[in-house]
Parts: structure tokens; sequence; C-alpha cells
């Protein structure tokens, strides 16, 4: 495993176990999951260097693109749990259960 | 939601799967996947209740959390192999990553516990995209990486219809029942995945014509619980006797439809040796067809005057089209005689 790769493994596991352990905000999960993407932005860049392709170097920015996506409607969805539960706080998400 | 939002959104969510089915790069294959979660995740949103955001939120992350693990699978083999096709991933932890991440996606039994919490905070027509339209992208996925560790995938589908059984018993709310179900049966899927693929593609096709005919039933009454369904006599009377059967080919009884996927796995289960975990998973089975049949008497053995929960409901004239739902109620009851060329169709 080479360096480079462990960079991004370790900052990809990290952030997941931030996302699975850390259960207070939905904004911290968001964010946790910002950071995961970021992660794989580095390691798309990174892939992009090691082949030396400069056919590839489109995909982090298509990977970015997403990513901006998916925070906007992470935000959005955060706006409309405060909206109807009043907080974003994830153990308030027990309606469901039984 | 305007007509052309809707449009848009449904066009959206079928142009991600689309995208995905006929891609052989990882990339692009994500990039399906994420579009059709996000096309999916206003339908969901569309009513302005708790219930209803949580189970989108719910939705959200589980998705885009088996999406990024996918990717990150996906670029490790990547760095690991330098291939990016779909078909030559060649490293075994990244497959296994892969798989386990599509496992999510899908709701399979470790990681099963979200799918009925989120059917059970939608409407029936939204659950019904769910529980049949999502699931076909990952499912050729899982189809087309070449095959995994046999134990991971065993393992996988024994515990999904355990728990899709085990689960299920316990619950009075239809669309749990149903997310439960589906469970079962995506077990079933990945059980024969590795051994004969067409079986897979069978057994998804025959799972998506049942529980279409069932989402559509409850759809037509209106029915969210057993005993909302348990009254549906006085509104549907002819739905109300068919309702029973497609239940039970469900649950696999052999006139019906639902048991020649059951038949034809347990088969091929037993030509490869494994005739320990065929017969584990057939008893699994009964764990799910009890509930099929509680929910069987409920609807159709019971009959007032008893002490019913709930007051009786008027006889309207439902102004809905049933065209389609006749169609799925007849396949998902008659298909079995025609099981040679089903078979033949699909192995060709």
């Amino acid at each position: 495993m080479s360096p480079l790769h462990f960079t991004f493994t370790a900052m990809f596991t990290l952030s997941l176990l931030g996302l699975t352990f850390y259960r207070t905000h939905l904004l911290s999960a968001l964010l946790c999951l910002e950071s995961i993407m970021l992660s794989l932005f580095l390691a798309f860049s990174l892939c992009a260097l090691k082949f030396d392709s400069s056919a590839f170097s489109v995909a982090p920015m298509i990977l970015l693109t997403f990513s901006a996506c998916e925070a906007s409607i992470g935000l959005a969805l955060l706006v409309a749990t405060v909206r109807t539960h009043g907080t974003d706080q994830l153990q308030n998400f027990n309606v469901l259960q039984c | 939601m305007s007509p052309y939002m809707l449009i848009i959104l449904i066009f959206t969510l079928g142009l991600g799967t689309l995208i995905t089915l006929s891609s052989s790069h990882w990339l692009i294959a994500w990039m399906g996947l994420e579009l059709n979660t996000f096309a999916i995740l206003p339908l969901m949103a569309q009513q302005h209740s708790p219930r209803a955001m949580e189970a989108t939120i719910k939705y959200f992350i589980i998705q885009t959390t088996a999406a990024t693990m996918l990717l990150f699978a996906s670029v490790s083999n990547a760095w690991l192999s330098g291939q990016w096709e779909i078909q030559q991933m060649s490293h075994p932890t990244p497959l296994a990553l892969i798989t386990i991440a599509l496992a999510l996606k899908l709701g399979l039994a470790p990681m099963h516990a979200w799918f009925p919490e989120v059917l059970q905070g939608l409407n029936f027509s939204t659950g019904l995209i769910l529980s049949t339209w999502q699931k076909l992208a990952p499912f050729s996925l899982l189809l087309q990486i070449p095959p995994t560790s046999s134990f991971l995938l065993i393992t996988l589908g024994f515990i999904s219809v355990l728990m899709g059984g085990w689960g299920g018993l316990n619950q009075t709310q239809l669309r749990k029942i149903l997310g439960y179900s589906s469970i079962a049966h995506l077990g079933w899927m990945i059980l024969i995945m590795q051994y004969a693929p067409p079986l897979t593609l069978l057994a998804l096709t025959v799972y998506i014509v049942l529980t279409s005919s069932m989402f559509l039933t409850f759809l037509y009454n209106q029915a969210t619980n057993i005993n909302s369904l348990a009254i549906s006599w006085t509104k549907t009377p002819m739905l109300t006797a068919l309702t029973p059967l497609v239940l039970l080919s469900l649950g696999g009884l052999p006139p019906l439809t639902g048991f020649l996927p059951k038949w034809a796995i347990l088969q091929e289960l037993t030509k490869q040796g494994l005739t320990p975990v065929a017969a584990l998973t057939a008893l699994s089975a009964l764990l799910s067809l009890y509930f099929y049949l509680r929910l069987s008497y409920a609807t159709a053995l019971t009959t007032p005057p008893n002490n019913l929960p709930a007051t009786l409901p008027w006889r309207i004239i439902f102004k809905q089209p049933t065209t389609f739902l006749a169609v799925l109620i007849t396949m998902s009851l008659s298909l079995l005689p025609l099981s040679p060329s089903v078979m033949a169709f699909f192995t060709f």
C-alpha cells in the first residue's frame, strides 16, 4: 500500500466511522458525507496523476459536481426537517420505528 | 407538485437506472445510481409531514453512504490494478466491499434495518417505485461484477431470508410487512446469484410482478394496516377474494406463480451440492409464510359480525383505473403452467 493510497483510505475510513458513530446532529452527518466525497475527490485526482492520463482528469470534476448536488440536497433536507421536527437531532427521527 | 416537475423527476428516475444498466465504467455507473437517488428524494418528500421527512432523510443518508462506498471500492481497485471496467475487477477486497455496498443499497439482511422504516413513511405509489424500480440498478451491478467469495453471498442471502421472515412476524402495518417480504425475496435472489444468474433475473421479475399487485391492491383499498384490510370486503368484494391468493403466491405455495422461482432455486442449490443451505432456506421461508397466512386469514376467513376494531366504510364505486392491477393479479396467480417457456425465456 503506497503512502498516497493509505492517505485517502484512512481519510475515507475516518469519515465513514464518523458518519457511523457520531449520531447527534444531522448537520454533522452531512459534514461527514462531504468529507467522504472530498477524500474520493483526492483519490480521483491522484489517480489521474498516477496514470498520467489527461483524459481522466475530467472525472474529479464530475465527482465534484455530483457531490455539490448531494450537499445541496442534504442541506435542503436539513431545512425541511427543521421545519417539521423543530430540531436536527438525529434521535428525534423515531416515528417510524416499531 | 406541479405535473411538469413530476414528469422531469420520473424521467430522471428512469434515466439514472438506464445509465447504470448500460455502463461499463464504474464512474458512470455511480453517476446513474446518484441520479436515481436524487430523483426519487423529492417524490418521497412531497407530503410535508414528519414521517415523510424522516423516511427521506434515512433513505438519503443510506443511499449516499452506499454509493460512496461503491466509488471508494472502485477507485481502490483502479489504484491496485489499473482497471475501471465493471466486469474486469480482479482484487478480492474491493470486490467484497462493493458487494457489501450494493447489499446496503438493496437492503439485504445485516444492512436491512432502514428498508421497512423508509417504506413505512411513504405512500403506496412511491413505495412501489422504491421496492421495484429502485432495485434494478444495484441488481444489474451485482450481476455484472465477477463472482466474489461464495461464502459472503450465501451468508447474505440466507440471513436475508431468515431476517425477512423473522422481522415481519411482529408487524401489523402492511407497508412494513411488504418491506420484510421484500428483504426475504431479495435473499432468495442473492443466494442463487453466483450459480445461475438467469434464475436471479427470473426471481426478480416474479417478485416485481407479485409485489406490484400487492402494492396496487393496498393502494386501491387505501389499507395501511391489517384491520383496515380486514374490512375491505365492504368496498371491493372481488379484490378481497383475490388478495389471499396473491398473498399465498407471494409466500410461494405450489399452484401459484410464486412457487416457480423458489422451486427452481431450490433445485439449482441442490444440484450444486448445497443441500443443507437449501433445506435451511426453505425452512426459513415458513416464517414469511406465517405472516402471509395471517394476512390471508384476516382478509378472507374472518367474517363479521364480530367485534371489529374499525367501523365499516361505505361501499363506494371507485373511479381509479384497474386494468394494470387486473393484468398483474392474473400474472401473479396463473403463470406456473407456463413455467417451461418462462424458464426458456430467461435462460435463452
